[in-house]
Formats: structure tokens, C-alpha cells, sequence
């Protein structure tokens, strides 16, 4: 049966071929016409370095120093199109002339510019897609260091969730969380696989978003939508050299409120007389009706003079000593610092007729506001085009990098030193009397780690990474109307680590034990080839263009490491892999996976009024098995230019306007991975191997069954349809455009709950496979507008913006109608449910606290009730508080996201604004588990909890009443409360700047073209009700930093905030 | 017309191109990579990893789902349920465990009864994945298939067994288990009988040089186990007595009891002559908590340590009640146990005066506790070492630490945050040879043998009578020994042999408080309690006495004809019900 499928297929592809061959011989017309003149420009100088091509075809040539041009009609073909940036492009019916003139109007709309989509640039006006064009200009004004950073607000319909983390990887969701699992987008670099996270924001010279049908022409990768990157090519013309570079601080920001020493003191006082102990005790706080502050907390407690407080006794391990820090240690600013940061970019490019070249360099030194960590970067690009001949082009980009980034240690978890700041207790000193490191090893004071000493410790460790990202291409012109292209590229990372583990002796927990020393190394690769082939024509008032292609992807990866312990020295210069005499253990991992893909498109449109693509992909993906291996992806999309209609002429303040309308089927397998298909056996010492012989070190190792294959999982596929409309109004003053779109996921890859995945029948043990089933729906408006004014003779105007609303909801999920996410410090606060948006927060609605003993005796039962603490929602009115209660209490999905850019120029001056808020989602902050319930861990407690928590004769706090042992009514056994759900709406101020530039006359004698100057400020304010540092919450990473999926979205556990940077820079153009 | 032939040259030759990429479908075939496939695992030695596979979840940890709740000492569900030890740490650490020693906020959500479960389900899947693979493998020996087999059903029945006394009403994972006739309310207890049955069949009599496999006396100790859980005395008794006389470990040594009562908790003394059946552990593998988990050291104590000083430095939990440290009191003029040892003076009390008088001197190789040396690692200063003193008392767990001298040689190394040190390769005992004295005892007991009773009860204490060189000192602690070599006695020891039991009923509470005292912190005490159906008088005798110093027990309470079993973890009622019918049912009351 296979083989017959095969068979089928390939006789299908020779068809397919056939087809095309045929087309190209009925094109063989030869006949030509000589065409000369002069393009010159609104103040009559003559425009060099312009394009003229002959439309539909692909010749083209460019005008000289003295604006002049000459090119060769072919015999059927009678437009020139005339085209320069910053220009209006306009066409021109040659009739038979020979000498034609051209004077080029200033552009006073986009619509002309051109854009690459799926495979093929269009212009503006002939997009018939959702597609967002980022207005790259402003995109870079915000100094950041990273792709995504800069991506952030600036395109409708794409989310983008960063941190304050120098080089710390973010959520990228295009029109909202389609999957459980990754969501990411697919990102093409100048026609390769490539990412957006290290690539230098200067070398950009556009950046599309395809939203919807647009992106099928990416099959089955482009279900997450697709983010194409074209890097700067040199332009005809004399080298041009530009500097841009800026200096500046980051200022480290507020940090918490958190108790002080005598606070934190009387809160643990407060917690014993609340739990009834008439003389409360501590051993740092004596015993007493009333807390002292000791001399020492180790020796616990003690006074000046105290036994074991003389400095001769002082042993780190069995006698260290540590004053008391009686006004309370600042953790959150001993842990950072105002960090400055730098960004040099020198590019040169120029080009001839015949070739040209981008050339650039950049440094980017990015510190970070916690000490010690930081994003070094350097990085060159060279982009160079040879035409050889007229008909056949070849080039490449060459981009390569080398970074240095080390972790600062995981982001959103409770081991970062943001997290550790609000755990570790104020009256712990940095240091001890010896300057080593004080900690909670002084007892009664949690179990904290020492956020400086962790922070300190990381600085001499290692993550490096080296890259080359790029692609070659050639090209040739045939038979007039052909194009073909191949291009070859992808992404070469290498990147290496290590770093050193200290014994934390001044914790409460883990201070013995052995140092070690971990070293590694992987690469990630992959690969791209595609090959292209198009015909482009236009008969009259019909313009096609159709193309049809083939691609193959390919990935593969390694990574191994090792770690040694007992280092007798820690000093960095012992640390290498055999100097160590304690245990040691290695480990690695590899992956390897591949598509093949074909594909076509169709771009046609009839009188610039009609406007129809469609394009087909056919995906064979390495994922699934053999026969489940092919998926085909259709897209169509139409668009109607209603204002060429004669009937639409008389509407004159509509410029242009355009409806769309888009159906797509699209794909994903980025939740599914190669072990799929198979049942597979694996070794793992945890999981399978047994010390039979007894031997204490040397264990068996055995089998287990480590996946259930399943080889009839197939694509994801997700119909998206998209209605929406561009318009251009108010005299090319306005540009609106609006999506309305519905993102149905079906067949969502997804493990099937039920008996397969029941403990039962071991389906835990072993890993379950992804099958087709599950079904989410997203439904959304993408709008943007943008208003270009002018006020006076000097003053311009612009100011745009945009919004992107999706609203999720989970259609099914197989088996049961809900599951559970994972715990978060044992405690359950989200699960996905039919019908609710993905990530809900669940758990126990607090109605209150309880304020007295009648009113504990009139509510509903509940256990561990009494004054002071929560009072659940009866949800289910049974009179009784139980696990049936719980209720959905949050949504982490905003109701919509907007970017706000306001920009002018005042004769010299300019000046630019970009706001970036979301509204209406939900923040679980589990930071307050540990702030304000110091029953859970004792520690650092937030001011407000210390001193204004409920009492009897407090009752109107919002913060229940403090205790030493906690239970159902304030920690809800193992579930989330409303207590811990904020507003999670913000509005911040990305960036600011005002900037000079200095009169051209200034500059002309030292060949200077333009020299501009300005002061920024980034993330200057951040209006918000959010009470943690940041409301900006990015989804939990792996131990490695990276972002795959949104887990444990909306949850605060300690993230890297943003704080406000102050910048000064310039731009200079030779 | 030549520049056409050259056009189409180039367009053929591209043309070519692209279908040899096209038809080269190996481009597709990108295997997993670090897997092995099912062929693979269809021989004799694929068979044999995949037994050491199922042999490998014998400690409670290694598959997913898993957690300290699942570790084979069932230091939660058969220590912190019973009077043994309170759950320790903050209430709010490890949360989950604190249902077990409230139990009124104990339900089918909690997040601790799925780590049991799933490991025992686990386990028996391994199993039937061996007998399965084996059916395909056509390279093995009958012999080998006949020991794989037997190896395979003795696993299967511990498994079974392991969920059959925590959670009451289990569905048996044979072979022939399907979601459809699943069904717990069918009694599992003869599917066990049966599986160790064939096991016996089976085993040889030793391992040579593998302890850690079961031999035919391990099954014949867990047969005679579940028999005592059926309250099967009589079928139990003849296999007793034979093991008793003629039984041996996988090592070839004849059951004995060893000298020193805590070489049966020494890991450089683990597969004695007492060990039975053992978890086996082992460190310093490469499989380090630094690596992400499932680590083969004994993780499911991990947290069992004291807490900031010691040998872990971390987690604090597992403290033993001040009940079972008041157990030990003893007669100053017999060495018996005191007929009510709750009232009167606390040992090592707190706060006020503690009691003074004489202690089995067991007790201070069962916990540690404020002023007595805790193995070598100094006297045990009492708070200092616990987390949270009012809720969990100042006594710290000590069958399941390691001396000083012996970190590094039996201890993980790593730097994670806290972990490497707590990870230690000393073995669980499964069961050991006093259990089965013990049963035996009970046996007579119920038979009315009452000198028959009272020799084994006193075989058991002759022990610790007869060695008072290996009662806890002063001095200077021998690792290689687990015994003091100089020193006076840390406290004021004394223990004696009982007459001749007076009646049945003496007789029976001699047992169990014997029980009590030498299995003390093994996580058998609760299991016992509810065999002897003596669970919620005791439990909430036990809350009773406590709960005015314990505010996590304040408002505790134990419910008969409920808490007896763990409830059905909820998550697998709704896996196996989602076909709408009642496959699984919840346990009575939940």
C-alpha cells in the first residue's frame, strides 16, 4: 500500500512538471525595443541610483550620476516602472517611444513600497494578506539587545513578553497562544530558517509579519505565523559609511518594600501572640513579651561579649559570626546596581549596476542591573550582490556573531536572586565579621539563600556563544518572463559553558556538600535550500505572477557536558575537568529532524483593482511516520480595491481603500518530536539502572520503556480566516488598517487523557505519544493607524498605533474536559479547561477575611476557620468549604495589547515617544507565598504584611492575620486563592528621545552628509496597579534560559524587571 | 536559437535538480537519536536490562509522577500517618504530606497519593513490558526464562502489595488487564498470593553476587507477609518457621540478627544477614540531583535529615513524635515497657523537667534527640536542628542518616542548592529478618502459643540485652561496626526479656509494642495499625495527646471506616472512568 501511495505521489510530481515545462516553451517570443531618457526628481535635479524595469519581467537597470537610463523593451511589453525610495513609483506606457522623461513625485504613502511575502516581494498596495509591515526605522529606536525586544508593539497582532534580563529570550506569540505547548513563530532571514533573538537590529531593512493566509505558503511551519527578516543590501551609488551609537545607564530601579530588621522582628512576634503564645520566643529575638534585636545572629542571639562572638573563635564551619544587622539589609540593592550599557554600529555599503555590498560591525555591551551579568556582543555582517551579466545574479549574507551571556540563573523561579531578595531575612548582614558571606545558617530565619553571595558567586563563570547565520543565493533571468532562484543558508551555533558551584556554607540548607565544576559544549544546525521558480507576465490589464518551489529543512543538534566535584581550589584559573578529585558524571543529548517541502503561489490581479492569490503547499515532515509523513496547506486570499472604482471616485477623502478577505489551512509540529511514531526502549541511570550486585557506586543499568509510539499522529492543522481592510484617508494623512480574524486549531497535537495515559497501564512511565485531537480557537482584531501631519512650514507630525485583541478559548480536549498544569511550589494554579482561555488561574475565590468568631460560625464550614484569615466562595452553595469550591479566579490573556509611537520634527529637532501597554489580563504573584505568609517560610516579610496585617483591632486589612503554622484558610492545600490575583494591566513608556541634527553646512567641509544627536530614556515609567516589580511576566524558561512554551504564563515567581535607562547617541552618515 | 539551447540546458539541468532532491525520501528518514528500538530489546539481553528496569523502581523513585511520597520507606504513608513522627519541615513544605497527619483535610485531589501510585503501577507495567518482550525474544534459554519469570512475578506481587496496604481496593496490572474489565472492587490479595506463589516455584536459594535480586526466601518472606495481612496466620505460620530455620539472603547467609542493631542502617553494612528484602541504592553513578533528578540514592528520605546542622543541612522532616520517644520508656527493674509510657515526665522534653529514668536503648538508634550523640556528628543540639520546633518537636530521624566518616564514600557530591549530601546509598529495608520474627510471634499469638510467643518477642530483645557494647556512647563512633568503641552509656539504658507471657491479650500487646520499638521510623507502624485494627483508637489517642502542642494537629482527626486507605488518586478515577463507567471506585467515604 505504501509503495502504491509513493508511486501515486511521484506521478503526480512528474505531472506537475510537465506542466510547467509547457508553460515555459508557449512563452517564446523574442522581439526588442530601445528605451532612453531621464529621471529627475520634484526640484527638477536629475535622480540617480533610481530603478527602471520593464513591468512584468524582470529587466531592469539603473540611472547614472546624470540621472539618465537605457534599457531594452522586449516586444510585447510597453510599461516602465520608475522607482527611488522616498519617491512615489510611477509607470509609464512607452507606446512605441523611444525617449521618455520621467520627474518623480515625493512619496507621501507606503503603499508603494515593496515587501517580501512568503517567497516573493509585493508591493504594499498588492498585498492581499494580514500582513504587518514594522516600520523599521522606528523599531530601532528602542536600545535593546535583543530581536525580539525591538519587535515588541511594533507590529498589530504579535505579542512579544520580555524581562529586564541583558539577553534573555522572550515570548513571541503571534495572535495569541494557539497550542499548548510552543507557539513560536517561524523566522525566515533573508529566505533561510534562521531566528530573531542575536541578529543586529541596525542591519534590518524590513520586517513583515504574515498573520494569516499569507503564511501558507510556509505550510506546515507557519501555523505560529512567520516573521520575515530582509537584512540591508548596498544601493547603487558612492560607499556610504554610518556610524550609530549610544552610551548610557540603566538605573536599577526600586525593589520591594520590604520589612525591616525591628519590622520583621515584631511581625514574628505578632505571629505567636496571634497563635495564642502568651511569651513568644525566637532564637534571634530572645524570649519576651516584646522582640530585642540581638548583637548577633550567630551565635544565635547573642550579645556583645557573648560566649564564641570573639574573633579568635571564629571558624567558617563551626563558629562563624555574624553581626546583627539591626536597621535591616536592602537585599534587592545590595543585589544591583545602575548598569551602563553601549551600542557601536559602523556599516559601509555602496553599489554599481553590476554589484554591491553591506558591510557592517557592531558591539553591544549590555550590563545588566543585578551585578555581574551581562550581554557582550560583536558581530559583523557582509551582504554582497554580483550581477554577471544582466540575467544571472549571485550573493550571499553573511552574518556571524560571538556573545557572551552568561545565565544570571533562571528567570520566574524561586532560586533568582530577584526572588531570593524578598526571601532572605533584613537582619542578615552581606557579610560576617570575617567578610565571608552571612546567611540562615544563623537559625530561625528560613531557608533563603544569600542573594548577593549567589549572585557573586556566578561571575566568573562562562556562556559563549559563537554563530553563523546566512545564506547564498543565485539567480537568473530566462525567457524574459522566468526567474529562477536557489538559495542555500542557515544558522551555525555553537555555544560553550561553564561554571563553578560554590558550597553555600552560610545557608541554612545544602552548606556542606562539595564544590564542582560543570563544563559543556552543543551545537545547533540548520539548513535551508529552496529553489524557486516564476513566471511573472501582464497582458493588459492582468498582472500574474506565479511560482512554484520546492525547500528542504534540515536540523540537527548535539550537546555533551560534564561535571567534576572536590575542587581543592576555587580559585577560576584551577577550574578544568581533571583537576577535580570528587565524583563525576557526563551527559549529552542529540536531535535531528527534516521537511521537504513543494510548493506554489499564484499572485494575480486585474486593473490594480482586483487583487487574488492563492498558493498550495505540499510538507513531508521527518516527525511522523512514513505513510503520515504528507500534508497539503491551501491559502487563498482576495482583495478588492474598491476605491479604483469610477463609483468610489467621488468619495475624495478616501485616498485608497481596500477590503481582504484570507482562508488558509495552516500546520504546525513544533509540539511533537521525531520519538513520536516509535515504541522505544531507553537507559537512564535515574530511571532504569539498579545497584543489583550491591555495590553502592556501581549500578546496572537497565531498560525501561521510554515511549509509546503513536504512527497515525499527523499535522495540526489550524484554518485561519482573516476579513480586514487598508485604508489610506484624509489626503495620504491617515493610514488605518483592521483584521478581523478566527484561529481555529483542530487536530491539536496533544497527549490523549484517558486510560492510555493512566498510571494504570504505565502510561506515565513511559512517554505518551501527541495525537490529533483537541481543538482551540482564538478570535481577535489586529488594528493599526498612523497619522502623518504637518503644522506650519517646520513641524511634522506622525503618530501611529496599534492594538491587538485576540480572545482564546479552548474548544476540547480530548478524554477529560480539563487538565491540570503543573504544580508550582506544590500548589496547582492553572488548568485548562473547554471553554475557558488557555492558562486560567483556578483555585479558591476569597470572599474576605473572616472578622470575628460569629461571623467564622455563620459562613459556610470551612476547615482552619477563624478570625482573620480567608473566607472562601461557597461556589456550589453545599454550606460546606471544599475542594468543589474552587472556581476559575483569573485569566493571564489580556483583553488587547497596544503601541503607542508619537514622533515630530521641529526644523532641526526631532523627537519620538513609543508607549507599549496591555490591558486586562490577570497576574497570579506567587512572590507573596513568601512575603506575606511567613508561615510558609520564614524570612524577609513585605513591609505592608509586617505591620499591617489583620488584628482584632485591625479589621479592615486586606492581608490575613499573621501565624506560625498555616493551613486550608490561607494556603488552600495545594491550590491558588484569589488573594494572590492582581490587575495586571500597564502602560509603559518604551522609549523617549529628542534629538538634533545638525545643519548640513555645518558639516559639508569634512564630508560629513548628516550628524545627528539625542538623548533617550527607556522604560522612563510604567503606569500600572500591579503592586510587584514588574508587571510584564514573560512564561517560564528551561534551566537553559530558553522560552519554548507558555508555561506558567502570568504567574510571577521573580522575574528580571525593566527599569528606566538614560542614554545619549549619535547617528553619522558619510 | 543557441542561446535558447543554452536556456534550456540550464533549466533542464535545474529541473534535475530538484527532482533528485525530490525523490531522495531517505532525506525523510531521521530515526530518534539515543533510543533503541523494540527489536533491540527482543533478545536475551535486552530481557535482562528490562528486568533490572522493573527492579529498579523497587526504591520508590525513577518514573515519572514519582516524589518523596513514593520512596519504598513510606516514611509518609506508613510513618507520618502513625504515631511515629510528625511530617515535619514548615506545615506548608511539602504541603501535601500534611493531610497524613491531619487527616481531615485528606482527599482524592491531594498531590502526595498519586506518587505512590504511580510508582506502583509503574512497576508492574515494567513487569509485564519484561514478560511481554520476553514472549518475542528467541534467543533465550527455557532455564533463563523460567528465572526471569519468576523474578518478574515476585516484583509484580511486591508492587501489587505496596499499593494493596495503602490504598485497600487496587485493580491487579497483570498481562491481562485491560481499561475496559478494569475493576477494583475484585480482591487483589489472590492475584498477589498467586504471583508469589510461582514466584517461590521459581527463585533459586541465592544470588551470588547480587544481593539486591529476590530469592526464593525473599518471596517466601513477602508471601508470609501478605498472609499477615490477610490475617492468614495459620498459612502463614509453616512458611515462617521455615524461614526461621532454613532461610538465607540472595547472598548465601543464613538469617540471623545482626549484633548491632543499627548495622541494619549502616550503609557499609547494607545486605546483612538480617536483610531480607532491600531497596538497593547507590550514589555517585552520574545519576546526581545536579543532573535534574531521579537520582538512585535513597531520594525518597532525602528530606530526612536535620535540618541546617548535620550530616544534610537541609530538609528537616520526619521528626519523631514525642509520643514514640516517650514508647521507650522502660521498667528500671525489668527493662519492659511501661504499660502507659505517655504520662509522666516527656523524654527529652522541651520544655519543664523531662523524664529521667530508664530507656530502652533502642531509642537512641531510632532518632536523635536534644543532649545524646547522633552517630558522629556531635550531640544533637536539640532546636537547633529543626525547622519549625513547634510543630515538629526536637528530635530528628536517624535510621536512614550516615555517620560523618562516612560522607563522600556512601553520599552523593554535587552543588546543587541542597541535595548531593542527603542523597545516601544506604539501602531501605524491605523486610527484615526481626519482621519476620515478629510475625511469627503474632502467629503464636493467635494461636495461643504463648511460650512460643514470648521466646521470639525475647529473641529479638536478647539482641540489644546481649550487645551492650553496641548501645549508643559517648565516645568515639565506629562507622564500619555502627557501634560506639569508648564511652559510658549516652543515657540511662535498660532492657529486659519478658516471662512467659500471662495471657493471650498480654501476650498480643507485647507484640505489638515490641513491633512498635524495633520497627519504630521503617514506615511499617501504620500498616500495622490498621492490620491490627487498632488504627483510629490509636491515631487519635495519639492526636489527642498532642494536639494541644502541635497546632497542625489542632484540629486533626482520624475517621474510621475511611482513613484506613488512602483514597483513589482522583486523576486516575477520572482517566479510567472517562468511558462512563465505573472502573475505579473511590474508597469508602472519600
Amino acid at each position: 500500500m505504501r509503495n502504491h501511495v509513493d508511486y501515486l505521489l511521484k506521478g503526480k510530481k512528474h505531472l506537475f512538471f510537465l506542466a510547467f515545462f509547457t508553460l515555459v516553451f508557449s512563452s517564446l517570443v523574442i522581439a526588442q525595443n530601445r528605451v532612453t531618457g531621464k529621471v529627475t526628481g520634484p526640484d527638477g535635479k536629475p535622480v540617480f541610483g533610481a530603478t527602471v524595469a520593464v513591468k512584468g519581467t524582470n529587466i531592469a537597470t539603473t540611472t547614472t550620476t546624470d540621472g539618465s537610463y537605457a534599457v531594452t523593451m522586449p516586444h510585447n511589453s510597453n510599461v516602465l516602472v520608475f522607482s527611488y525610495i522616498g519617491f512615489e513609483v510611477s509607470e509609464v506606457n512607452v507606446r512605441g517611444n523611444n525617449t521618455i522623461d520621467v520627474g518623480m513625485k515625493l512619496q507621501t504613502t507606503s503603499l508603494n513600497e515593496v515587501v517580501v511575502t512568503g517567497y516573493t516581494a509585493q508591493r504594499k498596495k498588492d498585498i492581499t494578506g494580514s500582513v504587518s509591515v514594522v516600520n523599521v526605522a522606528q523599531m530601532k529606536q528602542t536600545p535593546v539587545g535583543t530581536g525580539e525586544e525591538a519587535l515588541q508593539g511594533r507590529a498589530s497582532g504579535v505579542t512579544i513578553i520580555t524581562s529586564g534580563n541583558p539577553g534573555g529570550n522572550s515570548d513571541i506569540r503571534i495572535r495569541g497562544i494557539t497550542a499548548f505547548g510552543n507557539n513560536s513563530p517561524l523566522i525566515i532571514v533573508d529566505g533561510v530558517r534562521a531566528n530573531l533573538h542575536d541578529i543586529n537590529t541596525n542591519d534590518i531593512e524590513s520586517m513583515q509579519v504574515l498573520k494569516d493566509a499569507s503564511a501558507a505558503i510556509y505550510g506546515v511551519a507557519g501555523s505560529n505565523g512567520v516573521i520575515i527578516i530582509t537584512t540591508k543590501k548596498g544601493r547603487t551609488g558612492r560607499a556610504k559609511v554610518s556610524y550609530d551609537g549610544y552610551y548610557g545607564t540603566t538605573t536599577h530601579g526600586n525593589g520591594y518594600e520590604m520589612a525591616n530588621t525591628q519590622e520583621e522582628a515584631n511581625a514574628i512576634w505578632l505571629q505567636q501572640l496571634n497563635d495564642g503564645v502568651a511569651t513568644p520566643t525566637h532564637p534571634q529575638f530572645g524570649t519576651g513579651p516584646t522582640p530585642v534585636i540581638p548583637d548577633y545572629i550567630t551565635p544565635a542571639g547573642a550579645a556583645a561579649g557573648a560566649p564564641n562572638t570573639d574573633p579568635a573563635t571564629y571558624d567558617i564551619n563551626s563558629n562563624q559570626i555574624t553581626k546583627a544587622n539591626k536597621i535591616g539589609t536592602n537585599w534587592y540593592n545590595e543585589i544591583t546596581r545602575n548598569a551602563p550599557m553601549q551600542s557601536h554600529n559602523l556599516s559601509v555599503s555602496a553599489g554599481s549596476d553590476k554589484s554591491s555590498y553591506y558591510f557592517s560591525m557592531g558591539y553591544l555591551n549590555q550590563q545588566g542591573i543585578l551585578k555581574y551579568n551581562f550581554l557582550k556582543r560583536y558581530s559583523v555582517r557582509a551582504n554582497t550582490q554580483f550581477s554577471i551579466k544582466d540575467h544571472i545574479r549571485v550573493g550571499e549574507n553573511f552574518y556571524a556573531f560571538y556573545k557572551e551571556n552568561p545565565l544570571f540563573g533562571r528567570n520566574q523561579s524561586e532560586q533568582n536572586s530577584f526572588t531570593t531578595a524578598v526571601r532572605e531575612s533584613a537582619i542578615i548582614p552581606v557579610y560576617d565579621i570575617m567578610g565571608n558571606y552571612g546567611g540562615t545558617k544563623s537559625q530561625g530565619l528560613g531557608n533563603s539563600g544569600n542573594p548577593y553571595a549567589d549572585v557573586a558567586r556566578t561571575k566568573d563563570n562562562k556562556s559563549r556563544n559563537w554563530d553563523i547565520i546566512g545564506s547564498v543565493f543565485g539567480e537568473v533571468d530566462f525567457l524574459r518572463h522566468f526567474n529562477f532562484r536557489t538559495t542555500f543558508g542557515g544558522v551555525i551555533d555553537n555555544n560553550y559553558f561553564y561554571n563553578f558551584g560554590y558550597v553555600a556554607y552560610e545557608n541554612a540548607e545544602g552548606n556542606t556538600g562539595s564544590n564542582s565544576f560543570t563544563e559543556g559544549a552543543g551545537y545547533n544546525s540548520n539548513w535551508t535550500w529552496n529553489n524557486l521558480l516564476t513566471y511573472s507576465n501582464s497582458i493588459k490589464e492582468h498582472n500574474f505572477r506565479v511560482l512554484v518551489g520546492t525547500e528542504a529543512v534540515n536540523n540537527y543538534g548535539r550537546y555533551s557536558n560534564a561535571t567534576r566535584a572536590n575542587y581543592f581550589s576555587e580559585n577560576p584559573d584551577y577550574w578544568i575537568l581533571n583537576t577535580g578529585t570528587g565524583a563525576q558524571s557526563n551527559a549529552g543529548g542529540a536531535y535531528q529532524s527534516s521537511l521537504w517541502s513543494q510548493f506554489g503561489k499564484v499572485e494575480y490581479s486585474y486593473a490594480g483593482k482586483y487583487l487574488l492569490n492563492a498558493s498550495l503547499r505540499r510538507d513531508g515532515a521527518s516527525v511522523f511516520a512514513e505513510d503520515q509523513r504528507w500534508g497539503y496547506f491551501p491559502g487563498v486570499s482576495a482583495a478588492w480595491v474598491i476605491s479604483q472604482e469610477n463609483f468610489f471616485k467621488t468619495v475624495t477623502f478616501v485616498n485608497n481603500l481596500k477590503l481582504r478577505y484570507s482562508w488558509a489551512k495552516l500546520g504546525s509540529t513544533s509540539n511533537v518530536d521525531g520519538t513520536n511514531p516509535f515504541n522505544l526502549y531507553a537507559t537512564r541511570l535515574g530511571k532504569s539502572a539498579y545497584d543489583i550486585a550491591g555495590t553502592n557506586t556501581g549500578p546496572v543499568s537497565g531498560f525501561y520503556r521510554s515511549n509509546i509510539g503513536n504512527p497515525e499522529t499527523t499535522w495540526e492543522g489550524d484554518i485561519i480566516t482573516n476579513a480586514g481592510f487598508d485604508a489610506v484617508i484624509l489626503n495620504n494623512k491617515l493610514d488605518i488598517s483592521l483584521d478581523w480574524y478566527k484561529k481555529k486549531v483542530s487536530g491539536l497535537l496533544f497527549t490523549k487523557q484517558g486510560p492510555a495515559t493512566a498510571y494504570l497501564f504505565g502510561g506515565q512511565d513511559a512517554q505518551q505519544p501527541k495525537v490529533n485531537i483537541g481543538d482551540m480557537q482564538n478570535t481577535g482584531i489586529d488594528f493599526s493607524a498612523t497619522y502623518h501631519g504637518t503644522v506650519g512650514k517646520d513641524f511634522k507630525f506622525d503618530v501611529g498605533g496599534q492594538i491587538t485583541s485576540y480572545k482564546n478559548k479552548i474548544v476540547s480536549i480530548p478524554g477529560l474536559p480539563f487538565y491540570d498544569e503543573g504544580a508550582v511550589r506544590n500548589t496547582i494554579l492553572q488548568r485548562e479547561q473547554e471553554g475557558k482561555p488557555f492558562g486560567s488561574f483556578f483555585g479558591y475565590k476569597v470572599i474576605g477575611l473572616f472578622q470575628s468568631a460569629d461571623d467564622v460560625a455563620k459562613s459556610p464550614t470551612q476547615d482552619d476557620a477563624r478570625p482573620g484569615v480567608f473566607k472562601y466562595a461557597d461556589i456550589n452553595g453545599d454550606g460546606k468549604i471544599d475542594v468543589d469550591d474552587r472556581t476559575f479566579i483569573g485569566d493571564p490573556n489580556p483583553d488587547f495589547e497596544y503601541g503607542i509611537n508619537i514622533s515630530f520634527t521641529y526644523k532641526n529637532f526631532d523627537f519620538s515617544t513609543f508607549f507599549f501597554g496591555s490591558h486586562g489580563n490577570d497576574i497570579y504573584n506567587n512572590l507573596l507565598y513568601f512575603t506575606d505568609f511567613p508561615d510558609f517560610f520564614k524570612g524577609a516579610i513585605r513591609r505592608e504584611a509586617a505591620v499591617n496585617s489583620w488584628t482584632p483591632t485591625n479589621t479592615d486589612a486586606k492581608i490575613p492575620l499573621l501565624r506560625t503554622t498555616g493551613g486550608f484558610s490561607t494556603d488552600a492545600a495545594g491550590y491558588g486563592s484569589s488573594y494572590f490575583i492582581s490587575k495586571g494591566s500597564y502602560l509603559r513608556n518604551k522609549q523617549m528621545q529628542i534629538g538634533y541634527t545638525l545643519p548640513p553646512s555645518l558639516l559639508s567641509k569634512y564630508g560629513i552628509e548628516r550628524l545627528r544627536i539625542y538623548v533617550q530614556a527607556a522604560n522612563l515609567f510604567t503606569i500600572t496597579k500591579y503592586e510587584g516589580l514588574d508587571p510584564e511576566l514573560q512564561s517560564q524558561p528551561d534551566s537553559n534560559g530558553n522560552i519554548f512554551t507558555t508555561f506558567e504564563y502570568g504567574i510571577d515567581q521573580g522575574s528580571y524587571p525593566h527599569t528606566p535607562s538614560f542614554l545619549f547617541g549619535i547617528n553619522l552618515n558619510f | 536559437m543557441k542561446k535558447i539551447k543554452r536556456k534550456f540546458l540550464i533549466l533542464s539541468s535545474l529541473a534535475i535538480i530538484v527532482l533528485v532532491v525530490a525523490c531522495s525520501k531517505k532525506f525523510l528518514d531521521k530515526p530518534p537519536l539515543g533510543t533503541l528500538n523494540p527489536q533491540i530489546m527482543a533478545t536475551e539481553k535486552g530481557v535482562q536490562g528490562l528486568l533490572i528496569g522493573a527492579y529498579s523502581l523497587v526504591d520508590g523513585e525513577g518514573t515519572s509522577g514519582d516524589g518523596f511520597a513514593s520512596g519504598a520507606s513510606n516514611w509518609i504513608f506508613g510513618g507520618v500517618t502513625s504515631d511515629d513522627a510528625y511530617k515535619g519541615s514548615d506545615p506548608t513544605d511539602v504541603a501535601v504530606a500534611a493531610p497524613m497527619e491531619k487527616w481531615v483535610s485528606l482527599d482524592a485531589t491531594n498531590g502526595a497519593i498519586p506518587q505512590k501510585w504511580a510508582m506502583g503501577y509503574a512497576g508492574a507495567a515494567r513487569c509485564n513490558d519484561v514478560l511481554a518482550t520476553m514472549a518475542l525474544a528467541s534467543d533465550i534459554p527455557a532455564d533463563k526464562v523460567a528465572l526471569i519469570e519468576a523474578q518478574v512475578r515476585f516484583l509484580r506481587a511486591f508492587y501489587h502489595f505496596e499499593l494493596k496496604k495503602v490504598f485497600g481496593n487496587i485493580p491487579y496490572a497483570d498481562e491481562t488487564l485491560t481499561p475496559e474489565n478494569t475493576d477494583n472492587t475484585v480482591d487483589a490479595w489472590p492475584k498477589i498470593e498467586a504471583d508469589l506463589t510461582a514466584a517461590i516455584g521459581g527463585l533459586p536459594d541465592t544470588w551470588p553476587g547480587e544481593p539486591g535480586r529476590a530469592n526464593v526466601w525473599a518471596a517466601k518472606a513477602l508471601l508470609a507477609k501478605v498472609y499477615m495481612f490477610e490475617h492468614k496466620y495459620t498459612d502463614a505460620y509453616p512458611i515462617l518457621t521455615d524461614l526461621i530455620n532454613n532461610g538465607k539472603t540472595s547472598g548465601g547467609a543464613k538469617y540471623g540478627l545482626n549484633d548491632h542493631f543499627y548495622s541494619n542502617f549502616n550503609p557499609a553494612q547494607k545486605n546483612s544477614k538480617e536483610s531480607v528484602f532491600a531497596a538497593q541504592t547507590s550514589v555517585q553513578d552520574n545519576s546526581s540531583v545536579d543532573w535534574g533528578g531521579d537520582p538512585n540514592g535513597n531520594y525518597g528520605d532525602i528530606l530526612n535529615f536535620p535540618y541546617t546542622g548535620g550530616p544534610g543541612a537541609c530538609c528537616g522532616f520526619y521528626n519523631p513524635s514525642q509520643s514514640l520517644a516517650n514508647s521507650f520508656k522502660v521498667d528500671a527493674a525489668t527493662g519492659l515497657p511501661l504499660a502507659d509510657p505517655y504520662s509522666g515526665p516527656a523524654v527529652s522534653a522541651e520544655s519543664g523537667t523531662g523524664y529521667s529514668g530508664t530507656l530502652d536503648p533502642r531509642i537512641d538508634w531510632t532518632m536523635g534527640r536534644p543532649g545524646i550523640p547522633y552517630l558522629d556528628w556531635g550531640i544533637h543540639p536539640g532546636i537547633a536542628w529543626i525547622r519549625n520546633p513547634t510543630n515538629d518537636g526536637n528530635k530528628s530521624p536517624l535510621k536512614n542518616v550516615y555517620a560523618e566518616s562516612q560522607k563522600d564514600a556512601y553520599t552523593d557530591v554535587g552543588s546543587a542548592y541542597w541535595g548531593p549530601t542527603e542523597l545516601v546509598a544506604n539501602n531501605v529495608n524491605i523486610i527484615r529478618f526481626a519482621d519476620v520474627i515478629l510475625w511469627a510471634a503474632e502467629c503464636e499469638v493467635e494461636a495461643n502459643d504463648l511460650a512460643g510467643a514470648t521466646a521470639h518477642v525475647n529473641m529479638i530483645r536478647s539482641r540489644m540485652m546481649d550487645h551492650p557494647e553496641a548501645w549508643v556512647k559517648t565516645g568515639t563512633y565506629d562507622a564500619a561496626s555502627a557501634a560506639y568503641t569508648s564511652g559510658a552509656n549516652a543515657d540511662n539504658y535498660k532492657i529486659g526479656l519478658y516471662p512467659t507471657f500471662a495471657s493471650q491479650d498480654a501476650a498480643r500487646t507485647a507484640v505489638r509494642t515490641e513491633r512498635q520499638l524495633e520497627l519504630a521510623m521503617e514506615g511499617q507502624r501504620f500498616f500495622d495499625l490498621v492490620r491490627w485494627g487498632i488504627a483510629e483508637p490509636t491515631v487519635n489517642a495519639y492526636i489527642a495527646r498532642e494536639k494541644a502542642a502541635r497546632p497542625l494537629k489542632s484540629d486533626a482527626h482520624f475517621t474510621a471506616n475511611k482513613n484506613e486507605y488512602m483514597p483513589i488518586p482522583q486523576s486516575e478515577i477520572d482517566n479510567l472512568n472517562s468511558d462512563g463507567t465505573e472502573h475505579l471506585k473511590q474508597n469508602q467515604n472519600y
